[in-house]
This record gives C-alpha cells, sequence and structure tokens, in this order.
C-alpha cells in the first residue's frame, strides 16, 4: 500500500445560512483555495470523491455531477458518498483508497451541504428522517436526536454523568469557536445559559445540539512522489477506521460495555494501522463528532482517551479543553464551530493537517505531531470513520 | 408558511438578503409495499397483535420481523409476540415533526419483548415519568379498531402493572 498525504485544503467559511451562493459555488470557493495553497490546476487532478449527504437537503438527487463540470473536470471520476454525518470522513477514505492502491496520484475530496432552502426546520427534520428504518421508524416519525439521546441517558444512569457536565462540552465547544474564524457560533456562554435553553429532547437542551451549517471543504491527497513535489509540508494519513451498526436505532448486538460499538471499532482498526497503542500519549489533538454534547463525553471512553465512566470528570478537568494533555475539538466542533453534514467530515481531517501543520493560528495546539478525525454517521453512530494522521515522517 | 407558497408559485425577492428565491416542493407519493413483512402490518390493523418471527436454525425471535436470519441465513417463520417486555432505554422528546406535534411532549424508548433479540423503537405512554428507568416491565397497547392504519403509530407501550 502506498503512502498518502494531505498537500492542500480549502473551506468557505461556515454559516447557518449562505443564502448568496448555490452549493456548486460553495464547493467551487473551497476547491479554488485548495487548489491555490499547492498550485495544482484541475487538469493535474486524477479523481474527485464528493461527499454530499442529502439529496432533499440539496434539491438534487446527483449533486457531484452538478459540481463536477463546474469545476472544468469533465470526463474525470466523479464518486459521491453519503453516510449521514460519517459522509466526509468515508469519503476522504474512498480517496485514500483510490491513491493507497496505486490507481491514481492525485485526488480530490469536496464535501459540501446547503440544507438551509427546505422552508422550515420542520421540513429539514422531516427529511432526516428518511435515513431512518423505512417501515419501522421512518413512519413513527422517529428523529436522530432520540438515538443520541438514548445512550447518553444509559451513561448518565450508569456513571452518574450529569446535565452540567454535558453543558460543559458546549460551553467548551462555542468557547474554542472563538478562535477559528470560519466557525459558524463563537460564542462565550456559561454552563447555567445551556442549562437554561430550551429542551429539544431530554437530556438536550438547544445549546447542547449541534449547529446546522452551510459551507464547503476540499482536500488535496496525493501519493509520497507527488506530495513531496507539491508540499514542503505534507500531513501523512496514517491509518484510516472504518465501521458500522445496525441502521436500527435500538439494535445493537455484543456490545460490552460500549455506548457507541461502531466508534469502538472504527477507532481500534484506525489505531492499529497508525501503530497509535496508547492514544492519550500517542495523539496530542482531535476532532471529534460532538452531534450532542453529551456524544462527545461518551466519544472519550469509546477512543480511549480514558477509562468507562470518567469522561465527564476527565473533562471537568480541563483534560479536552485548549492547554489540556488532549484537545478535543480546537475548531469549536459540530456544536460551536459547523455541522454542514457532507463537508465536516472533510473539514475535520483538515483541521487536523492545519494543526499538525502548525497552521491553526490561535487555536493551535502547540507541538501536535498525530492527531485523529472521528466522524458519525446514522441513528446512535451506526456508521463510524475514524482517520489518523501525523507529520512525524518529515524529518 | 401559507401551503400556496409551497408550490411552484412565483419567484420574488428574498426578505433574508439580495438573492431572487422560487418557490418548489419534492411531492411525491408512494403506495410503500410491506412485501414479506405484510403480515406483521394486518395483523396489528386487523387483530391488534404485535408478530415477531422467529429463526429455525437457532431459535432468535426478531420484532421488528425479519423475513431471514442474518446469523443463519435461513428464511424465519412468523411466531405472536406476547407484548410483554423490558425498558432498554428511553427520551423525552418536546420538538416533533408532524407524525408526533400533538403529541408534544411525548416518550420514546426501546422496548425488548419477550423473547425477542432487539428492542423495538417505539412511543410510550405514561401518567408519571418517575419510575422510568431501564428494566422496567412494559406492555404493548394498541388504538382501538377503528383508528388502527397498519402503521408503527398504531401501538404505544405503558408500564405493565
Amino acid at each position: 500500500m502506498r503512502k498518502v498525504a494531505v498537500v492542500g485544503y480549502g473551506n468557505t467559511p461556515f454559516k447557518r445560512r449562505h443564502i448568496e451562493k448555490t452549493y456548486p459555488r460553495l464547493a467551487y470557493e473551497a476547491v479554488k483555495e485548495a487548489f491555490d495553497s499547492t498550485g495544482i490546476r484541475p487538469e493535474r487532478v486524477d479523481s474527485v470523491i464528493y461527499g454530499i449527504y442529502s439529496d432533499p437537503f440539496n434539491h438534487n438527487m446527483m449533486p457531484d455531477l452538478h459540481i463536477h463540470y463546474q469545476l472544468g473536470l469533465a470526463r474525470k471520476p466523479s464518486t459521491r458518498v453519503s453516510a449521514g454525518g460519517a459522509t466526509g470522513g468515508i469519503a476522504v477514505r474512498s480517496a485514500f483508497m483510490e491513491i493507497a492502491s496505486g490507481m491514481k496520484d492525485i485526488v480530490l475530496v469536496v464535501g459540501v451541504e446547503k440544507y438551509g432552502d427546505l422552508s422550515n426546520v420542520f421540513e429539514m427534520i422531516k427529511a432526516l428522517t428518511f435515513g431512518g428504518d423505512q417501515l419501522f421508524e421512518q413512519m413513527a416519525g422517529v428523529s436522530p436526536a432520540g438515538s443520541y439521546s438514548a445512550p447518553v441517558i444509559l451513561h448518565m444512569l450508569k456513571y452518574g454523568t450529569t446535565e452540567e457536565n454535558l453543558a460543559l462540552v458546549s460551553v467548551k465547544n462555542h468557547a474554542n469557536a472563538m478562535r477559528n474564524p470560519d466557525a459558524q457560533a463563537p460564542m462565550e456562554i456559561t454552563v447555567e445559559e445551556v442549562l437554561s435553553s430550551p429542551m429539544i429532547i431530554y437530556p438536550y437542551k438547544l445549546l447542547d445540539h449541534c449547529l446546522n451549517s452551510e459551507g464547503a471543504c476540499a482536500l488535496l491527497l496525493a501519493d509520497e512522489e507527488s506530495a513531496r513535489r507539491l508540499t514542503d509540508n505534507p500531513v501523512w494519513i496514517k491509518g484510516i477506521g472504518c465501521s458500522t451498526e445496525s441502521g436500527r436505532q435500538a439494535e445493537r448486538d455484543n456490545v460490552g460495555e460500549s455506548l457507541l460499538p461502531a466508534v469502538e471499532a472504527a477507532a481500534r482498526e484506525a489505531y492499529a494501522m497508525a501503530g497509535v497503542k496508547d492514544p492519550v500519549r500517542d495523539i496530542q489533538v482531535a476532532e471529534v463528532y460532538d452531534s450532542f454534547s453529551g456524544i462527545e463525553i461518551l466519544l472519550y471512553e469509546e477512543l480511549g482517551f480514558c477509562a468507562r465512566g470518567e469522561g465527564a470528570a476527565c473533562l471537568e478537568e480541563g483534560s479536552y479543553s485548549m492547554g489540556g494533555e488532549l484537545p478535543v475539538n480546537p475548531s469549536g466542533g459540530l456544536i460551536g464551530g459547523e455541522h454542514a453534514v457532507g463537508a465536516t467530515g472533510v473539514y475535520q481531517v483538515a483541521e487536523i493537517a492545519r494543526q499538525l501543520q502548525g497552521e491553526a493560528g490561535e487555536r493551535q495546539v502547540k507541538g501536535a505531531e498525530r492527531g485523529l478525525a472521528l466522524s458519525l454517521g446514522g441513528a446512535r453512530g451506526a456508521y463510524a470513520s475514524a482517520t489518523v494522521l501525523e507529520v512525524q515522517d518529515n524529518g | 408558511m401559507a401551503e400556496k407558497d409551497l408550490r411552484k408559485g412565483p419567484g420574488r425577492w428574498s426578505d433574508e438578503g439580495g438573492v431572487f428565491i422560487l418557490p418548489d416542493e419534492w411531492r411525491l407519493s408512494y403506495m410503500v409495499s410491506c412485501g414479506e413483512l405484510s403480515p406483521f402490518f394486518r395483523a396489528l390493523k386487523e387483530e391488534g397483535k404485535l408478530m415477531g418471527t422467529r429463526c429455525p436454525s437457532c431459535d432468535s425471535i426478531y420484532c421488528p420481523p425479519r423475513s431471514w436470519c442474518h446469523d443463519c441465513y435461513e428464511d424465519t417463520e412468523w411466531v405472536e409476540m406476547s407484548g410483554k417486555g423490558e425498558l432498554i432505554a428511553f427520551t423525552k422528546g418536546y420538538f416533533a415533526t408532524s407524525d408526533l406535534v400533538d403529541e408534544v411532549p411525548f416518550y420514546q424508548g426501546g422496548v425488548r419483548l419477550e423473547g425477542a433479540r432487539y428492542p423495538i423503537v417505539c412511543r410510550i405512554k405514561l401518567d408519571d415519568e418517575k419510575n422510568l428507568r431501564p428494566g422496567i416491565p412494559m406492555r404493548v397497547e394498541f388504538k382501538p379498531p377503528e383508528e388502527r392504519l397498519g402503521r408503527v403509530t398504531d401501538y404505544y407501550f405503558v408500564l405493565d402493572g
């Protein structure tokens, strides 16, 4: 298997609404920035993987096709990935495989999403329910939020995790977003303000929820020879893991202590491939899928950042804050930064690349040499994608 | 928003910014085939029963039903579920799409029916939420026959005893 590097990236700012731009325009702006950062032009691109989650969101069933030609990429391959919130992570994996296999040398990944043309939030949530089991969940009006509540309620009952603990994730991630000029929701808020925001679905208040965003992110991946030619500072993709669980919310087999078993499996695969033995020692920065505040606490444990049941205590001690032993979501994550669904997993990888190159500005984690991007999709993390990146080979 | 605004009416300048906007909708109607799972929906509507399936090879029981066992790759057989089970997980919703909007706040959970391998996602109806915790016994109730549509909203679970 050939080595694969991130050699360039670009993204739009993330906003609740980019009403002045169509989704092909958002994609173009991210791609142009990625091209400009490397000097690559469209003719150098061998293949493109698009991460675009939802047909009802984007009001199109083949959105990749309508972007691709306008990027000047006619007659080059276009592949679209759609895997809920893990869309972007799995798009990166598909691009990785095209290069690692020796099939292609330079592959572009484009994550983009536009949800706000739907007339209102009820239409948006209805569109989300279309991902549920056709006969037994869609027709019950079951939304993904409920599936991300249940495991957190189980965690609260088992380990004594509190609504205040959950709120602290929101406080941290909104504060981190203050140092990210592309973030949608930079805010200095308190635990009390989170707790007093409207209850949406127990135990989540409005400020415990991820954002709904529009925006795009592009990544350029290359084989080793091309990467060395294109940049002095490549970031290597050292491990990729991908896993799934039942798409039905309640069905889970042989999970043991794990509340998000696909995450544990995807991380195990990525860690083994990258040689990560002790995540806290071996990883210095992580961008993870905080679709809801409580999910981030579960992820600390599933990813091996701490022991089962200790996630909330480690959070309170500041382990995952900027300046802590393993800062999580310096970008602001999905709660403070963005959640333009198809773009999210791509943007997580771009953020880690920025961190490892020392290009993360005010949100820089000093000395980070290895980082993790983790995204989830479907009900209760039914898709999981984990990517380990590092710069240690660059000496 | 008025119904006519959701149809393919005239475009106009947006109040949100200096762009032109066009009302549109994707309205598709379906007659969804329940296929090989049809006996579940017929029994629900006509008899007020929850049907499951059993693998003849490993005896796993599935409700929601599966027409084959994914461990044994054998076709399953229909069995009637007792309608009693155990609460596995739950939450309380304060915000809902059209299907549930009249019932807010509502309880939703997963109940593992007696003998079943997996829980079934369901609505929970409660007088008093303070007893709600994983492990408590639950039983199914059905809407009266004249209100049943053969849809999963025809049943809900209540505390048993």
